[in-house]
């Protein structure tokens, strides 16, 4: 008999929990605490504890599947490929779009990109960031010079003060959850949190502000208005380390509590209470998550929070920053790696000439263009148009994830040719006409880089099942029947990719495999190997060309879909505690059990005015489409705003959701706000 | 012939594993005889993983391999006897010789006693034990008081109340145990609170305390427990495998003082933690402690690794029978947390694994420690000892009542 522990990291989300498989004769038996890793010191959520429950499931995909004459057959590995190798032939490259694996290695994402820049020749490359941090990435990148978290999830516990707004962090990102209770229970900090949802994080909370969805930068404006004329801003900061300060103080004179109260619908003095104690704690960090970027104004509700920490001198010191929590369990390695549209790894930018040719000459190419490529929700308009005809998707589910689920649908059913690999069928992989079986996280080596930039090894425990192939490896095969320079497309193993990751990624220039093997690992940026890595950005000036931080001033704008008399609800979707997405979670028997179908949350008075009673089925209606769920009635959200969790595909939030109304600066949907119809059904009493 | 209650010192009698073990390599010389007598199929013991700090299980089938885990991990906070029972289906089917502290072989004669593990298949190889040190906490204690690069600790043993720390190159510091654990840092709040430093419900009790004179340092104290470590010391004596002498009578006093000492420091700490609870009845326990239950978000982390949840149908997540708990619901009612102490708690031997694992700081241990206090007082069971049942309500699973 053999049992081996063997370390590695979590699948779900980008906390990045170290976690060891238990391997017992080749099967993995069971997931055992990691005590000795320093994101959560052994412990778990319930994701992570029953994550070994998918490996070996008999639905795992272990053939290549080809669709004809609307039915799946198996095929061979070289059948596949050459059906796909022809198609890619018979379309112009930005006829072509790729979707990246948020959820797979660094090495995995990184040969994807290339493949699709190198090979293809298009820069439609894209992954879920777009519908997740996408804003972050732009905000922050614009505000300090650099789009990810500002400090380390430990900086947390050493907060005076902590302003969660728009994260559910005990459920969403339960071992980041366990930081804020520490940092309250333990250490005596103030908890902000602002959420129109009563969620299990806010009960937590000292000071619980429900909002109105969707009307952040007035609430963040009105702080900002409370602060400033105070006082109570840190003047020496906003004189030595920013620009722009004169602007946002204009902008932000009109939003007065008051003005603020009528948009948001917090008490002014609320407002005045929670702006002047972040103000005056010594140490405050803002935690944020998808409720910030996910809203048609997303990019500004990043920026109003990192104005309101610039404003506050509160950056580049322990306890303080910007603190956006990153969703998938390497959402931020994707971005690193360059699976954007405009941007090349270590985000040098598309657009820019020398970049363009430096990056050509690295990949032993010619014509990488410098035109930016489609983002998703640009892909998927340009699929439902006809002009984008070939779409291979790596381990995304848009048709549970991406709003307006039918107009999704639609679109993939328009491709001329579909490619998804994933590890099982979902929902997405049936309108493929090739579905490629891909190795799961357990089943290879890389690193996954998590929300604080933690670069982190993973460790193979067991071999992928049947014909199943590790993404990187498929990759490559591709590459080389569709004639590329096999010298670029050939590599011994995961660390092999990694190394010329190295090359091309300058914040990852000094992670030797010596010290990602430490189970701190290293922070980016790490651009050289004697340098400690950055577990804390920002300390002495920001990542700006002249150092400085940027304050934007910025107008309310609210959500772009409003409630009106034939849709007066406002709908948001959310994530829970028991699941990630569906294609995984869904098929862990614990975690299904758990949780095994959707619901929706409404206020005991809008139920009580719709006769609607607990457990009900209702319909839920948007101009987008409709669906049937059980209703869920509560005082834990507030009144005029419902919500649904977004990992149910029989009753789909996002079949309501609006694809049409986007962030003009980051390309995200409106997930957090779209106005819905709540109703009886038919014949319900 | 060698009897039950014997004491020796005792060496390996191979100089490599001499070096490499602790104290002169008994216990890793022991498990080396028995496997490869073939008196055990495998050995279960603790290996070096990351570093220092990273404890991992490891089942050994070569005997040339057994030196692997030689050496003391004072960072390993484990429960072997759980991974015999989860993992080694409770070595119904191999026989295997196991280092056990004394929480997992008192954990071990509870899985015993409720028949998950076969007792005819398991040796179990004592460790003494004054409690083990969380490792991410520990890191942070190496810079913050003893100002080392934590990478660079070699060695750590507490001796005379203090936790003496020495680094590769030499260097040693000393703190009393007092004051680290004052600020928060030490050993473990469980371990703290624990009398039980040496296992003699185990088969052999092995360890350095009591080993003076010219083999201090260079051999390992050993205290026969039951016939089968009588039997198994005797064969390994016989083959030459080990070299044993009578201990130095002054040695076998200062054992136990460093005993009394332990247990003394554990009263100190069961005072300082129940100090205004003394006496309180369950309810009144459990009450204080609602708003702990109120931060569970229900990961089932503690079910998971309590080494007495070893139920294939929970009934905290039933689905054939009716709903105790709501499904989904964070936090869930304190049923959640009831109904596993019911389940669990009188077998509970305050190993730590439940607090250690929670992401919610819940004060787990301490709270079933003081649980299964009351069983002691009510019913006069003491875990983990002995072969009388635990008192309350006992089945084996295999004769559950439908």
């Amino acid at each position: 008999m053999e049992i081996k522990y063997v370390p590695t990291i979590c699948p779900y989300c980008g906390v990045g929990c170290g976690m060891n498989l238990v391997v017992k004769d080749d099967q993995v038996v069971g997931v055992e605490p990691w005590k000795r890793h320093p994101v959560n010191e052994g412990k778990l959520c319930p994701k992570g504890n029953f994550c070994y429950e998918i490996i070996h499931r008999d639905d795992r995909l272990t053939t290549p599947l080809i669709k004809e004459n609307g039915q799946f057959r198996e095929a061979t590995w070289d059948e596949a490929y050459d059906l796909i190798v022809s198609k890619f032939g018979e379309f112009d490259p930005n006829e072509i779009g790729f979707f990246c694996c948020a959820r797979s290695p660094n090495e995995n994402i990184y040969v994807n990109q290339k493949f699709a820049r190198v090979v293809i020749g298009t820069h439609n490359v894209d992954h879920c960031a777009r519908l997740c941090h996408g804003p972050t990435v732009a905000g922050l990148a614009a505000s300090f010079g650099s789009g990810a978290m500002t400090n380390s999830y430990e900086s947390f516990e050493h907060a005076d003060l902590i302003f969660c707004i728009g994260s559910n962090s005990l459920e969403a990102h339960p071992l980041v959850g366990r930081r804020l209770l520490r940092a309250k229970y333990g250490n005596g900090a103030y908890l902000i949190v602002a959420d129109p949802r009563y969620t299990p994080t806010a009960k937590h909370a000292d000071q619980y502000v429900p909002f109105k969805t969707g009307t952040d930068v007035a609430l963040m404006n009105a702080m900002m208005n409370v602060i400033i004329s105070e006082g109570l801003e840190d003047k020496e900061f906003i004189e030595k380390r920013t620009k722009n300060y004169e602007e946002l103080k204009e902008m932000v004179a009109k939003y007065t509590p008051e003005m603020a109260e009528e948009i948001t619908e917090v008490p002014a003095d609320t407002i005045r209470d929670m702006a002047r104690k972040y103000a005056k704690a010594d140490k405050a960090a803002i935690v944020y998550s998808l409720g910030i970027t996910e809203h048609s104004h997303g990019v500004d509700n990043v920026q109003q929070t990192a104005n309101l920490a610039m404003l506050t001198g509160n950056i580049g010191r322990l306890g303080t920053g910007v603190n956006p929590l990153r969703g998938q369990n390497n959402v931020q390695g994707a971005c690193d790696m360059g699976a954007l549209p405009t941007d090349y790894p270590g985000y040098r930018k598309v657009m820019d000439e020398e970049v363009t040719e430096d990056i050509s000459c690295t990949w032993g190419c010619s014509d990488l263009g410098c035109e930016p490529g489609l983002k998703i929700p640009e892909m998927i308009e340009a699929a439902y148009k006809g002009d984008l005809k070939m779409l291979y998707i790596t381990g995304e589910d848009p048709v549970i994830s991406d709003p307006d689920v039918n107009h999704v649908i639609k679109a993939l059913e328009n491709l001329d040719f579909f490619v998804v690999q994933d590890i099982f069928m979902t929902d997405t992989a049936e309108y493929a006409d090739v579905v490629l079986p891909a190795a799961c996280w357990a089943e290879q080596e890389g690193t996954f880089t998590n929300g604080e930039r933690r670069v982190q090894l993973i460790r193979k425990a067991v071999d992928a099942p049947g014909d199943s192939k590790v993404d990187w490896e498929i990759f490559c095969d591709l590459a080389k029947r569709m004639g590329a320079d096999p010298e670029q497309f050939t590599y011994e193993s995961a660390q092999d990719i990694f190394e010329e990751v190295r090359t091309v990624t300058p914040q990852y220039a000094g992670m030797n495999r010596e010290r990602l093997e430490k189970p701190e690992a290293l922070h980016w940026p790490c651009p050289s190997e004697d340098h400690p890595g950055t577990s804390m950005m920002h300390v002495e000036q920001f990542s700006h060309p002249d150092g400085l931080g940027i304050f934007a001033a910025l107008e309310e704008k609210g959500p772009m879909e409003t409630p009106d008399d034939e849709y007066p609800l406002i709908l948001t979707t959310t994530r829970i505690l028991f699941h990630y997405h569906a294609a995984m979670t869904r098929r862990a028997e614990t975690l299904d059990r758990e949780v095994p179908t959707g619901y929706m949350e409404i206020n005991t008075e809008d139920a009580a005015e719709l006769g609607i009673i607990n457990d009900e089925i209702v319909k839920v209606k948007s101009r987008r489409g409709e669906i049937e769920i059980p209703a869920r009635v509560t005082t834990d959200i507030m009144k005029g705003i419902v919500n649904i969790p977004m990992h149910f595909r029989e009753c789909s939030a996002n079949v309501l959701t609006n694809a049409a109304a986007i962030d003009p600066r980051s390309g995200m949907p409106e997930y957090k706000a779209c106005a819905v119809a709540v109703s009886k059904m038919e014949g319900g009493k | 012939m060698i009897e039950v209650n014997d004491m020796f010192y005792a060496k390996s009698s191979d100089a490599a594993i001499a070096d490499a073990g602790e104290y002169g390599g008994a216990v890793t010389s022991i498990l080396k005889f028995l496997l490869k007598e073939g008196i055990v199929d495998a050995v279960l013991a603790v290996e070096e993983g990351a570093d220092l700090y990273d404890a991992v299980p490891i089942l050994i089938e070569d005997p040339d391999k057994v030196v692997k885990s030689a050496g003391s991990i004072h960072f390993g906070t484990l429960n072997l006897a759980k991974v015999v029972e989860k993992y080694l289906d409770g070595a119904q089917d191999m026989k295997i010789a196991v280092t056990v502290k004394p929480c997992d072989a008192m954990t071990m004669v509870e899985l015993i006693k409720r028949e998950r593990v076969n007792p005819d298949n398991v040796i179990m190889i004592g460790l003494n034990c004054g409690g083990t040190m969380p490792p991410v906490k520990s890191r942070e204690m190496m810079e913050k008081f003893y100002e080392f690069d934590p990478d660079s600790v070699v060695k750590e043993e507490i001796a005379k109340g203090k936790l003496i720390v020495e680094t590769a190159d030499g260097t040693e510091k000393e703190i009393p145990i007092d004051d680290l654990e004052d600020e928060g840092f030490g050993r473990r709040t469980n371990c703290r609170r624990c009398e039980i430093n040496i296992p003699t419900m185990a088969d052999l009790a092995c360890g350095n305390w009591g080993v003076i004179g010219p083999l201090a340092g260079k051999a390992t104290f050993i205290e026969v427990c039951s016939p089968k470590g009588a039997e198994v010391l005797e064969k390994a004596k016989e083959a030459g495998a080990l070299d044993l002498e009578e201990p130095i009578e002054k040695g076998i006093t200062i054992r136990k003082n460093i005993d009394n000492a332990m247990v003394k420091l554990a009263d100190k700490w069961q005072d300082a933690d129940w100090e205004d609870v003394k006496g309180r009845e369950i309810f009144s326990a459990l009450t204080e402690y609602l708003p702990d239950f109120s931060r569970c978000i229900k990961c089932y982390g503690c079910r998971e690794a309590c080494p007495i949840c070893y139920c294939d149908d929970c009934c905290l997540e039933a689905h054939n029978g009716p709903d105790w708990l709501s499904k989904g619901e964070i936090p869930p009612s304190p049923m959640f947390h009831l109904e596993r102490m019911i389940h669990m708690v009188e077998s509970c031997t305050n190993c730590g694994q439940c607090e250690e694992v929670c992401p919610s700081e819940i004060p787990l241990a301490k709270i079933w420690h003081e649980v299964n206090a009351k069983v002691k007082d009510n019913f006069g069971y003491v875990k983990g000892t002995g072969e009388n049942k635990p008192p309350m309500g006992f089945f084996p699973m295999d004769k559950m009542p439908l």
